[in-house]
């Protein structure tokens, strides 16, 4: 625990009781409690609060509640008793759920649910509740507070300010999550009921986005920085996306650093077969690669295929053998042979599409590459490469480290 | 890795190809120890580095010295790679046919970059020797030899830093009492050379 922490929950609990209390003196009393007399913070914490509110005059009873939990304590099993504000609703998925949304506190958010049959009235967004007796579970490993009969809703006159605490894309977990992200691409939508769906990045990580239409909802702009508040972290196939249909998304001035991928630097181990010049089949969406009788796997005989240049290969760290896909630009860019050329080169010799991969292989087989690029099931797609250059600088450093003991 | 791709708990069906280790030529000649890891027919063999790291695959670069074709019905090729610190073993047989072309081609001397699995033959004379089975060989530039000395400079001090704090180097230490002078000198000496 960290005394600034402490300092800061004291403060606002007496600002909560209409009460200022300047931090240096909260300050002061925690650090002689602590540093002088040893106490352990939580302790000591305890201590000043109720110093305090006897200073004061506060009364503390209602909002010391024993069994209140903090939003982001809750654990998966409990029975608990929380009071949070109602920050966002969601249109209820199933007539078994009368309403759904978060609600969020100072520490955290989570996803609730009431059920139909608790028959509730309604909460309100924007305003304080505190909810008994509701029961937290897991559902698709984010947590839940469930609202049933034996639930108590009751209205709290206070509006405490919460800043939610932005995550890091890296560090998501299912849940409810805020972060500040640039929009870095857009995808057709694979729904009709989907307003918009894509990526969205910071410096850690990327992570897929998915808007639903509903009334009020606005697209993200791309190559805007947005911040995000109580988006819903959903896992789907052991990948997570952020379902902006519970969150409030403003537009923010300025650029932010998006994680550019994998980097790999490494030698080109391996080119498999299948690499060089292929066939692709022309059936809108499709895109196989074609076997020599421009056979495709599920449109047969495709004599309109047409043609492209990759690489998959192994590149090896020597800790690490990662399957790498070179796609088309970079084949280009990195040998000098152009697509059409390739189509020329197989077209001009007796071994065909076979010339193009020996002179792929000949030119980057067992050579150095640095590569950053996006990993998808088990193959990394491979977006900018360059030749690794000779550094002299290292020698002079490994020397130094062999020379050294 | 994005951390957004979250371990899922189910590991890839596929098999995972076993990463190529930098060795140079005066430690791989040393090298007494082969084992293979579990029971079955198919589980990969390794051999174990003085220096304390297992390998079942190695990634070298080097200039081709000579080169012999041998064998009536069973083709095969026998190749000398050498590297500043001595010389590796190559050979290439009509299991692997794509380094059998590829030798073919090749007339020394030159660059080149050898991938293949290192195994231990005991001769004749009852002294063992290690020799590469090439998957593919080929030529490269001056340049990318540069890169390898570094890349494997900087892979054997690392096993040498860390000797004696990972099983196999505690292995090492049991199979060879390894003097880690010898390798920490072998690596300044191939450093060494290059500065020119």
């Amino acid at each position: 625990m960290d005394l600034t922490e402490a300092v800061e929950r004291i403060s606002h609990k007496m600002e909560s009781k209409g009460k200022k209390v300047e931090r240096s003196k909260i300050e002061s009393k925690m650090r002689l409690l602590v540093e002088d007399f040893g106490v352990n913070m939580a302790e000591a914490e305890r201590t000043v609060m109720n110093d305090l509110a006897k200073e004061y005059s506060v009364n503390l009873a209602g909002a010391q509640n024993a069994d209140r939990k903090e939003i982001g304590a809750l654990m998966p099993g409990e029975w608990v008793t929380i009071e949070g504000k109602c920050v966002a609703l969601i249109a209820p998925p199933s007539p078994a759920i009368s309403q759904t949304g978060i609600l969020a506190d100072t520490t955290g958010a989570i996803r609730f649910v009431v059920w139909a049959r608790a028959e509730k009235p309604p909460m309100e967004q924007g305003r304080w509740y505190r909810i008994e007796s509701a029961v937290v579970d897991e559902y698709r490993g984010a947590p839940k507070l469930n609202i049933h009969s034996g639930t108590t809703i009751s209205p709290v006159d206070q509006d405490i300010p919460i800043i939610p605490s932005m995550h890091r894309v890296a560090e998501l977990r299912p849940g409810v999550a805020s972060v500040r992200v640039k929009m870095i691409q857009e995808w057709e939508p694979s729904h009709p009921r989907m307003l918009q769906t894509g990526l969205v990045g910071d410096a850690s990580g990327i992570v897929k986005f998915t808007i639903w239409n509903e009334e009020g909802k606005e697209k993200l702009q791309p190559d805007t920085v947005y911040s995000i508040y109580y988006a819903l972290v959903d896992e789907y196939a052991g990948r997570l996306q952020l379902n902006l249909s519970s969150a409030l998304y403003l537009p923010e001035e300025g650029d932010i650093q998006v994680w550019s991928g994998e980097k790999i630097v490494g030698a080109l181990v391996h080119i498999a077969p299948g690499s060089g010049l292929v066939k692709r089949c022309p059936v809108e969406g499709c895109n196989r690669v074609l076997s020599r009788q421009n056979y495709c796997s599920v449109h047969e005989i495709q004599k309109n295929f047409r043609y492209d240049l990759r690489i998959k290969g192994v590149l090896d760290d020597s800790e690490r053998a990662c399957n790498v896909l070179f796609p088309c630009e970079l084949v280009e860019s990195l040998t000098g042979i152009r697509l059409e050329e390739a189509i020329e080169l197989a077209e001009g010799s007796p071994l065909g599409m076979d010339e193009v991969f020996f002179r792929l292989r000949d030119a980057m087989l067992g050579r150095y590459f640095s590569c950053t690029g996006t990993e998808i099931e088990d193959r990394t797609i491979l977006k900018d490469c360059q030749w690794l250059a000779y550094e002299p600088k290292e020698l002079a450093a490994l020397l130094n480290r062999a020379g050294g003991a | 890795m994005p951390a957004v791709e979250r371990d899922s708990g189910q590991a890839s069906p596929s098999f995972e190809r076993e990463a190529a280790k930098r060795v140079f030529a005066a430690e791989l000649r040393e090298v007494r120890v082969q084992f293979k890891e579990g029971e079955d027919r198919k589980s990969p063999g390794f051999i174990l580095f003085p220096t304390g790291e297992r390998a079942n695959r190695i990634f070298i670069v080097g200039t081709l010295t000579e080169k012999e074709r041998r064998g009536e019905q069973n083709l095969y090729y026998q190749a000398r790679v050498a590297d500043p610190t001595g010389t590796f073993y190559i050979m290439a047989g009509s299991y692997q046919p794509d380094a059998m072309q590829q030798m073919a081609m090749i007339e020394p001397p030159s660059f080149v970059a050898v991938i293949g699995k290192p195994t231990l033959f005991e001769g004749q004379s009852g002294a063992t020797r290690v020799s590469v089975r090439a998957e593919s060989i080929s030529v490269v530039d001056a340049e990318t030899r540069n890169i390898w000395i570094l890349d494997t400079a900087r892979s054997t001090l690392k096993r040498i830093e860390s000797f004696g704090n990972t099983e196999d180097s505690k292995r090492a230490r049991e199979q060879y009492n390894t003097d880690l002078q010898i390798y920490r000198k072998m690596v300044y000496d191939a450093l060494a050379q290059m500065k020119i």
